[in-house]
This record gives structure tokens, sequence and C-alpha cells, in this order.
């Protein structure tokens, strides 16, 4: 069976990088792109199923990069992930079509089963 | 550029406690200065004046012209009463003078002129005249040349000749004639009344003439209803006093009044004269006599008036309570409005201490959502680093990589570091708001302040620039609070301008004693007309809940307490430009 591939979007080099690795270990196959810029290509050239994607970015929105992902291929799930939130982030990106929404730091066993419960839902 | 408006007004003074609130650990209560008992007892003053001059205008103006149409009806009433005195008189001397000549006239044209020749005939009609009229003095029979050929009276004046006399050639003339008052040769005032007898011979005619004691028109003129300050009396013509005046002169004497003219009915002149009242000077003449009737009254309408409402005391009394009740009223309904004042603006106090609290709140909640991203940050990191060591020990019983764990760990210790870093800068930040007045390097402060925000102004591809004077003065003032304005202005302009757009803060000695900073921001600019508003407390362009429209108010107060000025010029479409000057040396310094 193919692995999950989840594709991973923060400009925490550091955060991003260990997150990517962990993930691997536990049998994603697991990329990491650091700006916003680079991460409409990625996923066109290699089509994920899951985006992890950090809300704010410098010189982008998270949730513009969100509706472009959705507006490209709508069967993407994409989890939001931030160091802050608020409520109308949390409306923006169930109205911009997130999967979920998770605040760092977060517990790998929590984004695991997100991250499982969105392919669940790709698969229906 | 409009410049923000000098404290003036309960607004304002409401605002420098607002933003004294601010800087004090709590609110502490209604402020002295706004609601102090001073200021309700001179608002009480001003407002029963107010009352007072707006209940007074329109009674002042009632009075006036009511006084106008009370002294114009008492006038006429007056007027009316005066007329109608001197006209019953004047027809009562008239009525006597007409009756003598009709009476003479009767007389010369009943008897011939033989009988009237004949002295025991005229004697026995003398007696009976004066019989019927008492006054009569003499009576006589003059011939057309003039000599006096019968005479009944005291004198024997039989024979005198009167061809060159006045009176005879008026006569003669007129038919019949009314002479002036003459002393004659008793040294009593008397009038003679002529009247003229054609005779059967043609050019020949007589006269008879009666002389008449003045005594009788004097009790006439008496019947003039006067005060004891008035006068009544004949004049002729001349104004030669035909009685006695009792102000005006003797018999015969010339009044110092200059007589108008007059004609028949009763004509009212008011008369000044130096070194006396006015006076009104009354007048009418007296049909078939060369005399008028005058009277001079010295009360007028005006006197008239006072003397009305002066005899009325139960009248004054009572507008004299009335007064006192009224001024009474007013005091109590100035001192209820004040009462309302006071506690509508310790309700509005208190509403302006709860909403500042919540300004605050909201602040403080802005503040903490940034840092708990910056610390949040650094928290993933040593999160996953800490879980892939934890992955990695898992996974394997062989002893860890070592150099992966150093790098882990010194990931780890990096992350610890920056979220030091930012605790510390937050500390710093707290700390400032106890100190007060210290020596302080400008551009150190807004730079302090930017880095807060650099963040934000990363994620929103925000160009901000920093022009700061290299060599700008150190300056006296209060760290914290001037961190908290820049902290409003700045973030005021990070909301105003368009991801991507430009805030530039600059620093500048704007003279020897002053530095100014500016904050300008490419935004949307505040339209005209509520450019005037922005320094109000609680006024906000932002959307429900985004603003307390507290910052600005705040921020001017701050500065206003600093001895510093902000200000203003914004062009729509363009942007907006914040001027902050602050004194080199503190205020008091």
């Amino acid at each position: 069976m193919a692995r999950a591939k989840v594709l991973l979007v923060d400009d925490e080099v550091e955060f991003a990088s260990t997150l990517s690795e962990r993930l691997n270990i536990r049998g994603y196959d697991t990329k990491a792109v650091y700006s916003a810029d680079a991460v409409l290509n990625k996923v066109r050239s290699d089509i994920p199923d899951v985006v992890i994607l950090d809300l704010k970015m410098p010189g982008a929105n998270g949730l513009d990069i969100l509706k472009a992902i959705k507006q490209f291929n709508p069967s993407i799930e994409v989890i939001l992930l931030t160091g802050h939130g608020s409520e109308q982030c949390t409306a923006e990106s169930e109205s911009g079509g997130a999967f979920d929404y998770m605040m760092k730091p977060v517990e790998i066993d929590s984004l695991t089963e997100k991250i499982e419960m969105a392919l669940g839902k790709k698969q229906k | 550029m409009l410049k923000a408006d000098r404290p003036r007004g309960m607004i304002d003074r409401l605002r420098r406690k607002v933003v004294s609130w601010s800087i004090m650990p709590a609110p502490t209560g209604p402020t002295e200065d706004v609601l102090s008992k001073d200021r309700y007892k001179s608002l009480r003053v001003r407002i029963f004046f107010l009352i007072c001059t707006l209940a007074g205008i329109p009674i002042v103006v009632i009075t006036v012209i009511s006084y106008g149409w009370l002294q114009s009806a008492l006038k006429e009433d007056f007027d009316n009463q005066l007329k109608g005195s001197v006209e019953s008189t004047r027809q009562s001397i008239e009525f006597f003078i007409e009756e003598r000549i009709s009476a003479l006239r009767f007389l010369a044209s009943d008897n011939s002129f033989g009988q009237l020749s004949d002295k025991k005939y005229l004697n026995e009609i003398f007696v009976n005249f004066k019989r019927e009229f008492g006054e009569l003095v003499d009576l006589g029979m003059i011939n057309s040349e003039g000599v006096q050929l019968t005479y009944s009276g005291p004198y024997d004046l039989r024979g005198k000749n009167y061809t060159n006399q006045y009176w005879f050639n008026a006569a003669a003339a007129r038919g019949v004639y009314v002479s002036d008052v003459f002393m004659g040769y008793r040294k009593i005032p008397h009038f003679a009344i002529a009247v003229k007898k054609e005779l059967p011979e043609k050019g020949t005619f007589c006269i008879l003439r009666a002389t008449i004691d003045m005594a009788t028109l004097n009790r006439y003129i008496s019947t003039v209803n006067l005060k004891s300050k008035d006068d009544a009396f004949i004049i002729n013509q001349d104004g030669i006093l035909q009685t006695t005046s009792r102000f005006h002169g003797n018999i015969l004497e010339k009044i110092n009044i200059e007589i108008p003219p007059t004609k028949g009915t009763v004509s009212l002149n008011e008369i000044r004269q130096a070194g006396r009242a006015p006076f009104i000077f009354g007048l009418t003449t007296i049909k078939n006599s060369p005399w008028i009737i005058a009277v001079t009254v010295n009360s007028t309408a005006q006197t008239k008036l006072f003397d009305l409402l002066t005899s009325d005391m139960d009248a004054i009394y009572l507008a004299l309570v009335l007064l006192v009740l009224g001024i009474i009223a007013n005091m109590k309904i100035a001192a209820t409005v004040v009462n309302w004042i006071r506690d509508a603006e310790q309700e509005r106090e208190e509403a302006i201490v709860q909403t500042h609290h919540t300004g605050r709140l909201a602040s403080i909640g802005r503040l903490a959502a940034g840092v708990a991203h910056e610390i949040n940050n650094p928290l993933a990191i040593i999160n996953e680093k800490a879980g892939l060591m934890k992955d990695l020990m898992l996974m394997s019983n062989e002893p860890p990589d070592k150099e992966k764990f150093l790098g882990l760990i010194k990931a780890i210790s990096d992350s610890v570091n920056r979220c030091r870093t930012i605790t510390h800068r937050l500390l710093g930040f707290a700390r400032r708001m106890d100190v007060q007045h210290e020596e302080i390097d400008l551009n150190d402060t807004i730079g302090e302040v930017i880095e807060f925000l650099d963040k934000e102004v990363l994620y929103r591809n925000i160009k901000l620039e920093t022009h700061l004077q290299e060599d700008l003065p150190r300056i006296i003032s209060d760290k914290g609070q001037l961190q908290q304005v820049f902290l409003n202005i700045i973030n005021n302009a990070i909301d105003a301008v368009p991801d991507g757009g430009v805030i530039a803060v600059s620093t500048e000695v704007k003279d020897r004693e002053r530095v100014r900073v500016s904050i300008m921001d490419n935004g949307q600019g505040i339209p005209k007309d509520t450019i005037k508003n922005i320094f109000e407390p609680f006024y906000t362009t932002k959307g429900k809940g985004k603003g307390t429209g507290l910052g600005l108010s705040i921020s001017y107060g701050i500065i206003q307490r600093l001895g510093g000025d902000i200000s203003v010029e914004s062009e729509v479409g363009e942007g907006s430009t914040f001027y902050v000057e602050l004194p080199i040396r503190a205020v008091g310094q």
C-alpha cells in the first residue's frame, strides 16, 4: 500500500524539517517547503493527500494559500497550524475549506490522528 | 495640518482624567476637578442667571410694551379730562358774556334813543340790570360823536368824550365790543361791553356801554378742576393776565410763556423751560372776547403713571413677593438641573472607566496574541526536537547518534534563547510603565516599540522604514508612556495600510527646545470631516470589536501631560502623518 503523501508548509525551517522527519518515521511520505512561493509549485508537481499549512508566513496569508490549493484540487485536505489563532481565523479557515485547525506546539499523536481523519475523509 | 485643540471644557478634562487613569494601577473614583463642588456651584450660579435672563427678557419686553400702552391711555384720559374741564369753563364764560351782550342788545333795541337819553329812565334800567346781573358797575349811553349823554353808576362821567378811545371806534365799527380788563378809577379789575344802536337819522347811532366787575370771571376760572401745583387764568392775545395767576404773575402783567397759536378747541402743549420741570400749557379762545383761557398743569402722563403705581402699595408688595418667589424658584430649578448634570456626569465617568478598562484588556489581548505567536513557534521547535529525540531513542536499542542528538539539543537551546529574548523584552516593556521621568534616548525607545511589531509587519509584507536622526539629543520624559503612544500610533498605521504598504518613522530636532517624531503611512487616510474627532474619546473608524476609540485619546492626553503636542495631517487615498513633538527638558524643569 502506498504511503500517504503529506506536505508540510512553514517558514520555521527547524520546526518544519523536524516535524517532517517525525512524520516520515510514522510512515508518512512527508515533504517540507519553507516559503509560500514554493507551495503551489510543489502541490502541482507532486500532489499531496494532506497539507499541513502554517497560517502566518512572511509576505503571505495562509488563508490565501489554502484557497489556492482548494481551487487547484479540492480533494487535498489541509490542516492549518499556527502559533496563535483567533475566532476570526477559525471561521475563515472553515469557510476556506480547511479540514481542521491546530495550535503550535502540537502533540505528534494529535497531529497524526488528524492526518488519519483527513485521509479517511478523502477516501470516502 | 490639524492641530489637536488645547484641553477645553468638560470633554477635555474628562479626557485628561482618562489618560491619568490609564497610567494608574487602578481607577481611584471621581476626579476632583471635573466633579468638584466649586465647579457645580459655578454651574448653578450660571444656570440661575441664565434662567433669570430667559425669564426676565419677556417680562421686561411685556412691561415696556404695557408701560407704553398704559402711558398712552393715561395721556389720552388725562388730556380728555383737562380738555373737558377747560371746555366747560370756556362755555360758562362764553355764556356769561353772550348773556350780557344779549341783554344790552335787548335794551338798545327795545328802548328809543329818547328813552335812553333820559337819565331817570336809564337809572331804572341800571337798577333792574344790576338786580338781574349783580356784577354790573355802571351803564352809559354815548352818542355817535362819542359824548356820553347819560350815565348811571358811581362816578360822574356824563358828558365825557370817548371819540378817541379804541373801544368806542371798535364798537362803532363791529356793532359789539368786549374790552380787555382794566383797573378804572376804583382800581378794581373790570371790563366793558359796548353795543351799538343804529338811529333812524342816517349815519347816526348811539352805544350802550356796561362795565362789569371781573370777580365773576374769577369764579368761573376757579371751577377748572386742578391740583394745588396747577394754575388756571385768563390772558389776552398778547399774554397779558386778565385774571390773577397763582404762579405766573398779577393781573395786567405779561406771563413768561410764549403763546402758541390757538383757535376754537382746547389745545394742549408740553412746555419745557430751563430750570423747571416740563408742564402742560392748555389754551382755548373765548368767543366774542379778546380772551384766552389758559391752564398750566405740572403733572404729565408719566408722573400720572408713577403716581398711579406708587399709590397702590399692595400691588408693589405683591410684585416684590412674586419677585422673591421667582428668584427662589429659579435657584431651586438651577440646583435641580445641576444635580441632573452631576448624576449624568457621574454615570458617564463610570462608563468611561469601564470602557477604558475594556480598552486596556483589548490592548493586553492584542499584545498577548503577538507574544503567544512569538513564543509558540520556538516552543513548537523544542517540542518537535525533543519528540524526535524520543522517537529515535524508542526506535532503536543502539546508543543514539551523538552528533544528531547534539544538533537537536542545540536547536532546543536556541529556541529557549528565543523565548528568553521575548520574555525579557516583554518584562522590560512592562517595567517601564512604573518609571516616571528619566533621561531617555528617543531613537532607542522607538526601536524597542518597532521590535514588538516586527513580526506583524513581516507577515503583512509592510515596509517599516526608520529615519532616526543620529545626534538626536536625549530627552527627559516618561519612556513607558511614550512607548504606549508610539505603539498606539504605529499599530493604527499598520491597520491603515494595505499588505505591502509603507510606514516611515522619523525623528528630528525641531528647535532648541523640542524634538519631533513623525509617523507616516500610505494608508487610506482620514476624511476631513472625521479628522477633527480622532482625538475624542470613544471615536473610532475601525469596525465593531476592532477598536475601543481610546488609543489616540489616551495618546493625546499622555503627550499633553508630558508637555508636548500631537497633531495629524492626512489626505484620503494618500495616507496620514502623525507628529509628536516633545520637550527636550521635562515639563517644569
